[in-house]
């Protein structure tokens, strides 16, 4: 299996000229391959692409909102993302100026989104993984509620596998895909299984919708869905992720204490520090060779890939879309 | 990680422009570049004025060919080539993995699993190489890639097809001595058996981290490859059976690729579940960090004289190609190897190496006792067509300075500080440099402007004969002062000796070729380097064909006597003594029992004799060839290394005994070394002798014998194997295992 998060196939390189001719741009870029793959049969709020500008110089990953979906409350989150801070937060560096159709973009690094790695793999991550996956997202959200900001977003697919790390992404979909006061049960894009039942009648999300989003992820991680059955779980943290699944928020556990629990036993150096457990989980090993492979593939292809080049549009064609921060300065 | 372009790299490739170097050395560069598509490649160049030599322009087109060949799969795909631009390059896909050297040195020895998954992958590589008629021929670890999907086999310097020789007559038919195949060590054909057997040493370097051969001289691997059997110790015992066949000396009772493909591996799984968890984690930090990568170019630096300096003249080129072509030492610590090419063949040179060759990294004195020790690439060796000749670097004592004649570079390091004066790429043969004092020349050509009817007349096609002085100051050749038009510019000339103003060497005339031709003569000349006259030309008996046996193995001047040692065309060593005056030979006599290689070393002589060890130690008459003594009478059956000369006295270390110093003019011994420790004495290193002291290598130390008392009295940690006097700065140097050390002389 060779799924590596493009179902349209990334080799781009291999295209037929009148193919790459067809490709869609979007702002500055041009398309190179989406980054979900649909067989994946998870809901994804956003849609990404792998995407380059037009001089070939900076290849990006690129975000769009579902048809349909509300612009400019894509946008808001958008431009929200742009703060956010953690290791595993992944903000966006560029956005679409006003009058543009919407899109984000931060910089191309080769990343798998959780139900693709699910799927190269051919099942359930490893303990190993899902535990360094958990404490890694677990610290990345207690930066992100110490900034006062509740993600509103977790979901398998908005999870990407990096080489070093994972990333956070589709910050804010939840308030993306409608405002808070209605009911956001059934929305498209929204995953069932990790949309905190709180912010699905409509609620404000707050940090510990947080939690219970990350605890279905972590299942999915482990089991291959957002809702398992409690013993489906590996023993070490069932416990834990089924609290952090409680419909009543009060009893889901902490960030601390979640990162305690995925972290016992799992050989982390105690004296790390509780803001630094992940670096001791993210050690070689911590991805599947499958996982890995996949990643060199997709970076390959996208080393491979070539957009058309075409002669630079004379500057009164495109007036007054300039994007408000423009695009890579340098 | 690649690092910054400086600021004279091209700023495109035909549509690919530069964004970072990954690789460079004397032959040329890699880049990391991108088309304006953002397509990216690895993209190796030739540098301009190597390739302004047709032949090999021509090498370079048919790498480009093989690594074609064996597609994308299984090598680095071939994406866009343009040998026929002013800098000829090709690009192919940047391979996101390590070499297997390096992934054996991050992870130590592999898992059988992965060592079966690897080797039976090779095997589909190779056939499919052998399925297209093109034999390897140079399979080691640093030529194989290991990405997540199975290894990428690259670097077809040296692949050619089957029955092509047109590669070889350009003079690059050699391979790794540690991974050759026995066939291929003795010069006869390398087929595809013999890459079976490259195959099976790289599979038990992969399980053990040992070449099956062991490390060390290319004159001893070359031997252990033939006749010795290989260290499979660590091999996964269900291996043994399977990689010791592979290792049979008789290539046709080796197996084929498919059948060891099928015998190393089910096929189940897939590539990366075989790979250790280090390594798969290096490939996933290859695969991100190429992103990171900002382009970058470095200013031109300040001091640069003539940033358009136009290039070095072509007359080099050919000489360069085939020393750089022929693996032979690069005097430079490799800064370090990056991304998706092997740099072996490629690495050092001095367009790309801000920091001069050999690198000035001076290591802490105290650890190594030493005055001062900088780190060299192994002196290490000159491989002919046949794959035997063994010529290691040369050390001169000039002026204040030490000369290192390396691979393709003279290398200029103060005696005293062990600082780089300078680094020349002013292309020589190690034996092509003579020195006398303050004194350095160079045997070299003068482009005639020859433009050969096609590659192969341009290949044999040779310049004439120039002589040129080095500029010892700025590390720079002089223009030749005298050029000979019936002699001509052949890899098998020598520098002989300077004496009295006088140069002697050996030169040839008739057509280009890497080791000897029938149709060429060859003569001994003298030359006096102030007026550039040619006192006198003796002619030299014919070598065979494709022999690549240089003719002399030493030579100096005593009176009017030119003192040699010279090597038969049957192998045999002869001293023969010529008059200074007219060339004339005054005695030649035949040294029974001597090999070539033993006595490749300065000449040890005195008014009187020449002293002759690596067996019995004898004295030759220098007046008439005459044996003045033989240890043989007075000390039956003991074997001596190589002499020295110091004090009045003649010192060799006798084998299990230690140092023993005899009167030089009858062969009396004057003492022994007391103790047990001389039994240890090395053999091959002569000693060398200061005042108070003689000094003998044993285990990782020279030992300082004390000349009084006849004990060891203290000794000096080294990993050198050849040791000379600089007088003026009153030092040992020892050359080898990397490095280049001072020690006081007392």
């Amino acid at each position: 299996m060779q799924v590596t998060g493009g179902g349209t196939g990334v080799a781009a390189g291999e295209e037929p000229g009148a193919a790459a001719k067809a490709r869609r741009r979007v702002g500055p870029y041009t398309l190179i391959t989406a980054l979900d793959d649909p067989r994946t049969g998870l809901p994804v709020p956003e849609r990404r692409h792998i995407a380059r500008s037009a001089d070939g110089r900076h290849t990006v990953l690129l975000s769009l909102p579902r048809p349909g979906a509300d612009a400019g409350r894509f946008l808001a989150e958008a431009d929200g993302s742009r703060y956010l801070l953690g290791p595993c937060a992944a903000p966006a560096t560029a956005l679409a100026g006003p009058g543009e159709p919407a899109w984000y973009s931060w910089p191309y690094q080769p990343v798998l989104p959780l139900p693709t790695a699910l799927a190269v793999h051919g099942g359930p991550l490893p303990e190993r993984t899902v535990r360094a996956l958990g404490v890694a997202l677990a610290e990345t959200l207690a930066v992100l509620h110490g900034q006062g900001l509740a993600f509103a977003g977790v979901s398998p697919a908005a999870v990407l596998l990096a080489a070093d790390r994972p990333r956070l992404s589709c910050f804010g979909a939840v308030r993306a895909a409608a405002p808070d006061g209605t009911p956001r049960s059934g929305l498209p894009g929204l995953e069932a299984g990790s949309l905190p039942p709180e912010q699905a009648s409509g609620g404000r999300p707050r940090p510990l919708g947080d939690v219970y989003a990350l605890g279905a992820t972590l299942a999915y991680a482990a089991t291959g869905h957002t809702t398992p059955e409690r013993d489906e779980l590996p023993a070490a943290f069932r416990t834990v992720v089924a609290r952090c699944l409680s419909r009543d928020p009060s009893t889901r556990p902490q960030l601390a204490e979640l990162i305690d629990a995925l972290s016992i036993g799992a050989g982390t150096d105690a004296g790390a520090g509780a803001d630094n457990r992940a670096a001791t989980l993210l050690t070689p090993g911590w991805l599947p060779g499958r996982v890995i492979a996949a990643l060199a593939h997709q970076s390959a292809a996208v080393l491979t890939a070539e957009i058309p080049v075409e002669a630079p549009p004379a500057p009164s064609a495109d007036p007054g879309t300039s994007p408000v921060s423009r695009p890579h300065p340098n | 990680m690649p690092s910054p372009l400086i600021h004279d790299d091209p700023h495109a490739f035909g549509p690919y422009r530069p964004i970072a170097r990954l690789g460079s050395g004397g032959m040329g560069t890699v880049y990391l570049a991108r088309t304006a598509g953002g397509r990216t490649v690895a993209l190796k160049t030739m540098h301009a004025r190597i390739a302004s030599d047709p032949a090999f322009r021509t090498r370079f087109r048919l790498e480009t060919d093989a690594a074609r060949v064996v597609g994308e799969r299984f090598g680095a795909g071939v994406v866009d080539a343009d040998p026929r631009a002013e800098t000829p390059w090709f690009a192919t896909e940047y391979v996101l993995g390590p070499p297997l050297d390096e992934a054996v040195q991050l992870c130590g020895p592999l898992p059988e699993t992965s060592v079966r998954a690897l080797g039976a992958a090779l095997c589909g590589a190779l056939g499919q190489l052998h399925a297209s008629d093109v034999v390897h021929r140079d399979l080691k670890p640093s030529n194989v890639l290991i990405t997540a999907y199975g290894p990428k086999v690259i670097d077809f310097g040296i692949a050619r097809a089957a029955g092509d020789d047109h590669l070889t007559r350009v003079g690059v038919a050699v391979g790794t001595p540690a991974f050759m195949s026995p066939e291929q060590a003795s010069g006869q054909e390398h087929t595809a058996a013999g890459d079976v057997f490259a195959l099976a040493g790289l599979l038990v370097f992969a399980a053990t981290g040992r070449p099956p051969f062991g490390h060390g001289q290319a004159a001893d691997l070359l031997y252990r490859v033939q006749y010795t059997e290989p260290d499979l110790n660590g091999v996964p015992e269900s291996l043994l059976p399977l990689l010791a066949q592979c290792l049979d000396k008789n290539p046709f009772r080796r197996p084929t690729t498919g059948w060891l493909a099928s015998r190393l591996h089910d096929g189940g799984g897939e590539f990366a579940d075989h790979l250790p968890d280090v390594l798969l984690a290096d490939i996933a930090r290859r695969a991100t960090e190429v992103w990171q990568v900002m382009p970058q170019r470095l200013p031109a630096p300040a001091e640069d004289p003539d940033p358009g300096a136009p290039p070095a003249p072509a007359r080099w080129s050919r000489r360069r190609l085939l020393l750089t072509g022929a693996g032979t030492t690069l005097a430079v610590a490799a800064t370090g190897t990056a991304g998706a090419w092997a740099w072996s063949r490629w690495g050092g040179g001095p367009h790309t190496q801000p920091a001069p060759a050999p690198s000035n990294s001076l290591l802490p004195k105290k650890q190594l006792d030493s005055r001062w020790q900088i780190q060299v690439a192994d002196p290490e060796t000159y491989l002919s067509v046949d794959g035997l000749e063994y010529l290691p670097a040369q050390l001169h004592s000039v002026a204040n300075l030490v000369v290192l004649v390396a691979g393709d570079s003279l290398n200029g390091v103060s005696a005293q500080t062990g600082k780089i004066s300078w680094k020349s790429d002013d292309t020589v043969y190690t034996w092509q440099v003579a020195s006398e004092s303050d004194r350095v020349i160079l045997v070299t050509e003068v482009d005639d402007g020859y433009i050969g009817s096609s590659v192969e007349d341009d290949a044999s096609h040779a310049n004439p004969l120039a002589l040129a002085s080095f500029d010892i100051l700025s590390g720079t050749a002089e223009k030749p002062f005298v050029q000979f038009s019936d002699l001509n510019a052949l890899p098998e000339n020598q520098a002989l000796c300077i004496a009295d103003g006088v140069l002697y060497l050996v030169a040839g005339r008739g057509e280009f070729s890497q080791g000897f031709l029938s149709s060429q003569s060859w003569y001994v000349l003298a030359v006096d380097i102030g007026t550039g006259k040619r006192l006198w030309t003796a002619p030299l008996p014919k070598r065979r064909q494709d022999s690549s046996q240089l003719y002399f193995l030493a030579a100096s001047v005593v009176g009017n006597r030119l003192v040699a040692l010279q090597e038969a065309d049957d192998g045999s060593v002869h001293a023969v003594v010529r008059d200074t005056r007219t060339g004339t030979v005054r005695w030649d006599r035949k040294l029974d029992g001597v090999a070539p290689d033993q006595v490749r070393q300065p000449l040890v002589t005195d008014a009187q004799h020449l002293y002759v060890g690596a067996g019995p130690l004898r004295a030759l008459r220098l007046g008439d060839g005459g044996v003045a003594w033989d240890s043989k009478s007075a000390r039956p059956g003991r074997t001596y290394g190589l002499p020295a000369l110091g004090k009045g006295s003649l010192y060799a270390v006798e084998k299990g005994l230690g140092l023993v110093a005899f009167d030089p003019a009858t062969g009396r011994v004057k003492w022994q070394e007391k103790g047990a420790q001389g039994a240890k004495a090395d053999l091959k290193t002569a000693p060398v002798v200061g005042p108070d002291y003689a000094y003998t290598k044993r285990g990782g130390r020279l030992w300082a014998i004390d000349l009084s008392s006849h004990a060891p009295d203290h000794s000096y940690r080294t990993t050198g194997d050849r040791f000379m006097i600089h007088e003026k700065a009153g030092e040992i140097i020892a050359l080898g295992g990397h490095f280049l050390a001072a020690f006081p002389l007392r």
